[in-house]
C-alpha cells in the first residue's frame, strides 16, 4: 500500500514530538556519566560521578527504599481490609470515610506536611525520626492501595464468593485468606507497586517533614542539584532512574495481564 | 441418613421493614428433593437462604434439622451444599482444588481428600477438567464443578439457587436431567428454587408454589398442574386462559351454555361451590375449533403462532380477554377470520370469583 503526503507528516509530527520529550532524558542520563558537561562528551566518559553519589547518599537512598517497604507494609495491612469493608459495606458511612481517605491525594502535600508539623513537631522523638516521614507516606500513598485494590474486590462478587466458601465450613478468618485475597491479587499487586513508586518518589511532604538525618532520596536529589556540580547531580537522577524504572515496568506488565485475563472469560465458550 | 428439615412459624421481615415471608411451616422430608417455585420476588430465594443460615427468621421462628436446632447457627456450622445461579466458584483455584475446599476445611486427610476429589469429578463426568483454571471453564462445565464441589463434603441438604437460570436452553435441559438422576442416586435431602414451572416438574417429589412472600400450594407436580388450590397457581402453572361464569344448583353456566359434572371446589371454604358467581381457568387445550352447529362460542383469530406440532390461536370475543386455543398444526387459519369452539368442560379448574382481584393476577405474573 502506498501512503500519502498526510501519513508522513504524521509521523514527521510524531517523531519530532517524541524527541521533545525523549531527549532531554537522554541528555541528562548522559550528563551524568559524562567528564565535564560544559567540554561536552568529548571530555570522555566516567563512572566516577556515580560512584560519588553512591558514596554521598547511600544513607538517602537506602532510607528511601526501607521508608518504602515499611510504607508498603503498612499500606497492605491497613489498606486491603479497609478495601474489603469499603466494597463490602457499602452506605453513607463508608463513603464518608472512602471521601475522607482520599482527601491527602487532593490537598497539596506542603499543606499536609505543615498540619503534621503543627500536631506533632513538638514530639521530638517522633518528629526527627524516620517515622515521622513515613506517616506523611503512608497518608499520601493508602488512598492508592484502597482503590486499586478495592477496584478488584468490587469486580468479584465478594458476597457470593464469600457465601460459597461459607456453605463448605469456611470461617471468616479462612474466607479472607484463601478467597478474597488471592483473588483480590491483581489489585494488590498493581497497589503495592503504586505505593512503592510513589513513596520513593515522593518529594512534597517528604522536603517538609525531613531533617537533615532524615534525608530521601529524591530530598538528596534537590540538594544535590542545589549545591554541587551538574555532573552530581545528574548522576543521582541516572541512579533515580534505574531505582524506579523496573517498578514502573511491573506496573504496566500487570496491568496487561489482568486484561488478557477477562478477555480469556469472554471466550470460554459452551462446549459441555 | 437423610436429614429431615422443619421450618415452624418462620417470617422474614428486613431491617427496612418490607415483609418478605409471612409466617409459614414447612416440613421437608429426609430424601426428599422440594422445589420452591415463583415469580421473582416472592420470597423463594429468601427461604432457600434461611435454610442455608445465610438469612435468620424473625424471632418465633424455628428450624430444625433432624430435630437439632439450628435457627441459631451460622452456615459454617449447618453443613449444608450450596449451588448458586452464578457458580460462586473461587477463580484463583483449579477445578480440583475447589472441590477439594470443603474437605480440607473440614480437615480431612490429603490421601482421603484426593479419592473423593477424584469420585466426585468422575460423577459429575469432569475427570479431564481436573487441572484446569476456572476461567477456562464453560458455564455447563462451571455448574458441574460446583454440583461436585457441594456435594463432596457430604452435606445433610443440598440448596441449589436457580442453578440452571444461567445456561442455554438445550444445555440446561441436559443438565436438569443429570441433576435429577444425581438427586435420585443420593438420595439426598433437597431444595431447588426456580421460577420455571417445567424444571419444578421434572426435579420435585413435591413443589412448593411461592406468591408474594406466601405459600400459595404445596403437591406433587401432579396435583400442582392438575388441581390448582386458587387462581395464582393456576396461572403460574399454565392455566392462563380465563373465562366468567356462574354457578346455579351445581351446575355449570357459561353465557347460555349448561354443563353438568364440573368439580367446582372453593379450596379456601373447603366445599363444592354450588351457587354464585365463578372463574374458569384453563389450558390451551380447554377449548377446540369446531363447526358452527356444535359451537359454544365464535370469536375472533387476533394471532397464529405455528408451534410445529400445532397451531396456537389468539382469540378474542368469548371472555373478558383474549383465549389462546391449539388446534391442528395443518390447519389453515389466518388472523382476522372467525372461529367456532367448544368448551371442554372436564379440563376447566373451577373457583369462586374474586371480583376486581383478576388483575392482580395478572399483574403478579
Amino acid at each position: 500500500m502506498r501512503r500519502d503526503w498526510k501519513f508522513y507528516s504524521q509521523l514527521g509530527l510524531t517523531i519530532v514530538l517524541c524527541l521533545f520529550i525523549v531527549v532531554p532524558v537522554v541528555m541528562s542520563a548522559l550528563a551524568g556519566v559524562t567528564v565535564n558537561v560544559f567540554q561536552g562528551l568529548s571530555s570522555g566518559l566516567t563512572f566516577r560521578w556515580i560512584i560519588e553519589v553512591w558514596d554521598l547518599y547511600t544513607a538517602s537512598i537506602l532510607l528511601s527504599l526501607w521508608i518504602a517497604l515499611v510504607c508498603l507494609a503498612v499500606t497492605l495491612v491497613t489498606g486491603v481490609p479497609l478495601a474489603y469493608v469499603l466494597v463490602r459495606r457499602p452506605g453513607r458511612l463508608t463513603r464518608l470515610f472512602e471521601e475522607l481517605l482520599t482527601l491527602p491525594v487532593a490537598i497539596p502535600g506542603l499543606a499536609l506536611a505543615l498540619a503534621l508539623l503543627i500536631t506533632y513537631g513538638g514530639v521530638s522523638g517522633y518528629r526527627s525520626s524516620w517515622l515521622f516521614i513515613l506517616t506523611g507516606h503512608v497518608l499520601f500513598t493508602l488512598p492508592f492501595m484502597v482503590r486499586s485494590v478495592a477496584a478488584v474486590m468490587s469486580a468479584m462478587d465478594m458476597k457470593m464468593l464469600e457465601e460459597g466458601a461459607a456453605s463448605l465450613g469456611a470461617g471468616f478468618w479462612r474466607r479472607f485468606f484463601t478467597v478474597i485475597v488471592p483473588n483480590a491479587k491483581p489489585g494488590i499487586l498493581a497497589g503495592a507497586l503504586m505505593v512503592v513508586t510513589l513513596s520513593i518518589g515522593e518529594f512534597n511532604l517528604t522536603w517538609m517533614l525531613h531533617t537533615p538525618l532524615t534525608k530521601t532520596l529524591p530530598v538528596g536529589l534537590a540538594d544535590a542539584y542545589a549545591s554541587m556540580r551538574l555532573e552530581i547531580g545528574s548522576a543521582y537522577t541516572l541512579i533515580f532512574f534505574v531505582l524506579i524504572m523496573p517498578l514502573l515496568i511491573a506496573m504496566q506488565t500487570l496491568a496487561d495481564r489482568g486484561k488478557r485475563v477477562s478477555k480469556r472469560i469472554e471466550t470460554a465458550e459452551d462446549t459441555l | 441418613m437423610t436429614t429431615q428439615i422443619k421450618l415452624r412459624d418462620c417470617a422474614k421481615t428486613f431491617t427496612d421493614g418490607t415483609r418478605a415471608l409471612a409466617p409459614f411451616d414447612l416440613t421437608i422430608e429426609g430424601g426428599e428433593t422440594i422445589v420452591l417455585l415463583g415469580p421473582s420476588g416472592c420470597g423463594k430465594t429468601t427461604i432457600l437462604r434461611m435454610i442455608a443460615g445465610l438469612e435468620f427468621p424473625d424471632k418465633g421462628g424455628v428450624i430444625t434439622f433432624d430435630g437439632d436446632d439450628v435457627t441459631h447457627q451460622s452456615i459454617e456450622k449447618r453443613r449444608v451444599g450450596m449451588v448458586f445461579q452464578s457458580y460462586a466458584l473461587f477463580p484463583n483455584m483449579t477445578v480440583a482444588q475447589n472441590v477439594a475446599y470443603g474437605l480440607k476445611v473440614h480437615g480431612v486427610s490429603r490421601e482421603e481428600s484426593d479419592a473423593r476429589v477424584k469420585a466426585m469429578l468422575e460423577m459429575m463426568h469432569i475427570e479431564m477438567l481436573a487441572d484446569r483454571a476456572i476461567d477456562q471453564l464453560s458455564g455447563g462445565q462451571r455448574q458441574r464443578v460446583a454440583l461436585a464441589r457441594a456435594i463432596a463434603v457430604q452435606p445433610r441438604v443440598l440448596l441449589l439457587d436457580e442453578p440452571l437460570t444461567a445456561l442455554d436452553a438445550k444445555l440446561r435441559v441436559r443438565l436438569r436431567t443429570e441433576i435429577n438422576a444425581l438427586l435420585r442416586k443420593l438420595g439426598i435431602t433437597a431444595v431447588y428454587v426456580t421460577h420455571d414451572q417445567e424444571e419444578a416438574m421434572a426435579l420435585g417429589d413435591r413443589i412448593v408454589v411461592m406468591q408474594k412472600g406466601e405459600i400459595a400450594q404445596i403437591g406433587t407436580p401432579r396435583e400442582i398442574y392438575c388441581k390448582p388450590q386458587n387462581p395464582f397457581v393456576a396461572d403460574f402453572v399454565g392455566a392462563a386462559n380465563l373465562l366468567d361464569g356462574q354457578m346455579r344448583d351445581g351446575r355449570l353456566h357459561i353465557g347460555n351454555h349448561v354443563f353438568d359434572a364440573v368439580d367446582a371446589f372453593d379450596p379456601r371454604h373447603g366445599a363444592i361451590i354450588d351457587q354464585g358467581p365463578v372463574e374458569l381457568f384453563f389450558r390451551a387445550d380447554g377449548l377446540s375449533t369446531c363447526d358452527a352447529a356444535h359451537a359454544h362460542f365464535t370469536g375472533r383469530v387476533e394471532a397464529v403462532s405455528y408451534l410445529g406440532e400445532r397451531l396456537r390461536l389468539t382469540v378474542s370475543g368469548i371472555g373478558m380477554h383474549a383465549v389462546m386455543i391449539d388446534t391442528h398444526a395443518d390447519d389453515i387459519i389466518t388472523a382476522g377470520a372467525d372461529v367456532h369452539c367448544q368448551i371442554n368442560p372436564d379440563r376447566l379448574t373451577v373457583f369462586p370469583a374474586r371480583g376486581d382481584s383478576t388483575t392482580a393476577v395478572s399483574q403478579a405474573r
